[in-house]
């Protein structure tokens, strides 16, 4: 049986990149939200940049995790070149 | 940029030696092509997508240079110094590129592999069997393309003249460099272009690396009392962003991480990999490089606030070059290393250059001479006509750039605009069997004349929404609502499902 993984397939993986995505825009907080400052980032861009760290992260677990049409196809006749 | 403390003849000679170094892949990439029979020159394929043989550090690095322009670094640090903290939106707008690939490269590989695709047309043809699609989706990308070229041109004179403190004249700097790229991509095509991005990549990296280095060593290492400057001195560039910039924010979110991932050279990177696993190996790692590429370039214009108080635009411009100075000043590692990165800054603007221009040309052998003027042609003969038609675009170019026209300028500006326009036709059109060739046709031409009008009339964003991504919005919903419109016989839609199966 192939195991094809096909990131569109799954609506899961884009709703969470929507909500990574939505949380990572500063629309959500109140004036005061400059203090306090974290390592030389004010709190609301302190906490897009944590954000951003999820987003790359997330990015880069469903390459490696949620892909996989031909891989196994074509890495077997690389195989039997070898 | 004047006045630099390590400019002139040692800005002169790391541009010497950066040239020979590509000029080198070059005659590197012929020679080992003549060797291995992997046909360079005497196959389309060979030529413009390397064989689609591209290794990870090859294709990673393609991926790399060619998404950072030197714009990437000059241009986006100056935003920074000028927006603030809201300038961190360009670390997220990075990144999302690899969602936008997600939408539709898994599929998009596994058929180009199968149905060898050369260029973004070719899936279009494919999938529309549309003369009309086609040909505006080649008009739109070509057009895209030239001004993105455009761009790059102007870009490398600047970078140069500015490196060298004026002693290479902008002019010069632009043909030579030219000759130095286009001799490299007529010896190698696209493994010539790739291997030259590892360079190019790479030196952009270290480069920045040491700067941000320099940025600790210049604050005395406090980024946290850099804040509570600006809070005191420029408190609108840390307060929470109004509405306006937020939704400017995710309107580009949406604009780059759709508009970038189909890029004609982006989509024939997808094409051009060895393989699926090196392919998903080399994107997972790009979602990364955002953090230490335009974070820190982020992190110079926040810096530099501090460092330079009361620039205004023109002089925000220079930031970078203000920037390395005073690194340099540091004394002698910093200020080699300062040299480097200058170099690295006209490579990452060659190395997006190179791209563009491969492209081009492949469009105009595959997609304009192949498919309409000389379809019998052998491919050899198809790879001269696009080398040959790429100088003459180029030198249309530079003479654009040397004589801006006074009016109709603005048609030398669209590039994401209308580039991004052919997104739908990707994006839907891989999953959605209904998709039919007229609502694309229609929604491509409507978003790209929204668009395109938008930026004439200066009217770029509104309420902070970019034209770009409003025609996009108008373009879906043409070809979304038209599809339904139309009725497709049975056998039309067993046809597209054949053409989208996997």
């Amino acid at each position: 049986m192939k195991n094809v993984k096909e990131p569109i397939k799954k609506p899961w993986i884009w709703m969470v990149m929507i909500v990574i995505l939505v949380l990572g825009v500063p629309w959500y907080f109140p004036e005061s939200a400059v203090y306090p400052i974290i390592f030389g980032f004010p709190l609301w861009a302190f906490v897009s940049v944590i954000m951003t760290v999820v987003l790359s992260w997330y990015l880069s677990y469903l390459c490696k995790h949620e892909w996989n049409i031909v891989e196994d196809e074509e890495e077997r006749q690389n195989g039997e070149v070898q | 940029m004047n006045d630099l403390t390590f400019s002139g003849w040692s800005g002169v000679t790391i541009l010497l030696v950066y040239a020979l170094l590509m000029l080198g892949v070059g005659v590197w990439s012929y020679l080992s092509d003549k060797k291995s029979g992997t046909n360079i020159q005497e196959t389309m394929s060979g030529y413009y997508l390397a064989g689609k043989n591209l290794g990870l550090v090859a294709l990673f690095f393609t991926l790399y240079a060619t998404q950072y322009s030197g714009n990437t670094v000059v241009g986006y640090a100056a935003s920074g110094y000028r927006m603030g903290y809201a300038w961190w939106m360009s670390v997220p707008y990075m990144i999302i590129i690899i969602g936008g690939y997600l939408l539709f490269a898994p599929r998009l590989y596994a058929l180009a592999k199968r149905h060898e695709f050369l260029t973004p047309t070719d899936w279009l043809e494919h999938r529309f069997n549309s003369k009309a699609v086609s040909l505006l989706a080649t008009f739109f990308m070509v057009w895209g393309l030239g001004n993105y070229l455009l761009e790059q041109l102007v870009a490398i004179g600047q970078g140069v003249q500015g490196l060298t403190a004026g002693t290479i004249p902008y002019q010069y700097a632009v043909i030579f460099f030219v000759i130095v790229m286009v001799v490299y991509e007529w010896l190698g095509g696209m493994k010539a272009v790739a291997f030259t991005d590892v360079i190019q990549g790479i030196s952009l990296l270290v480069g920045l690396a040491v700067m941000l280095i320099g940025g600790f060593v210049l604050t005395g290492g406090h980024f946290g009392e850099v804040a509570n400057y600006i809070a005191t001195n420029a408190p609108e560039k840390i307060a929470v962003p109004p509405m306006k910039v937020n939704n400017q924010w995710f309107s580009m979110l949406i604009l780059v991480g759709v508009g970038a991932a189909v890029y004609p050279h982006a989509i024939q990177r997808i094409y051009s990999a060895k393989s699926e696993r090196i392919l998903k190996k080399s994107l997972s790692r790009m979602a990364w490089m955002p953090l230490v590429t335009t974070g820190v370039v982020f992190a110079i214009g926040i810096i530099s606030i501090q460092i330079f108080p009361g620039l205004d635009k023109m002089g925000s411009e220079q930031l970078v070059g203000l920037f390395a100075n005073k690194v340099a000043g540091l004394g002698g590692f910093y200020y080699f290393m300062m040299l480097l990165l200058f170099g690295g800054i006209v490579a990452a603007v060659i190395s997006t250059a190179d791209s563009v221009l491969l492209s081009l040309q492949s469009m105009v052998s595959q997609d304009i001479y192949g498919r309409y003027i000389n379809p019998g042609a052998p491919d050899t003969k198809k790879i001269k006509v696009g080398k040959i038609v790429g100088l003459i675009v180029i030198a249309f170019l530079i003479y654009i750039a040397w004589n801006p026209p006074g009016t109709l300028f603005e048609i030398f500006v669209l590039k994401f605009e209308i580039l991004i326009q052919i997104a739908p036709a990707f994006m839907l059109g891989l999953y959605w069997k209904r998709l039919s060739k007229w609502p694309v046709f229609i929604g491509m031409l409507s978003g790209g004349a929204l668009a395109g009008i938008m930026t004439w009339t200066g009217h770029k964003t509104i309420a902070g929404w970019y034209g770009g991504v409003i025609g996009l919005v108008l373009n879906i919903t043409i070809c979304v609502i038209g599809s339904y419109l139309v009725s497709m016989g049975a056998e039309e839609q067993i046809k597209n499902q054949k053409a989208t199966a996997l």
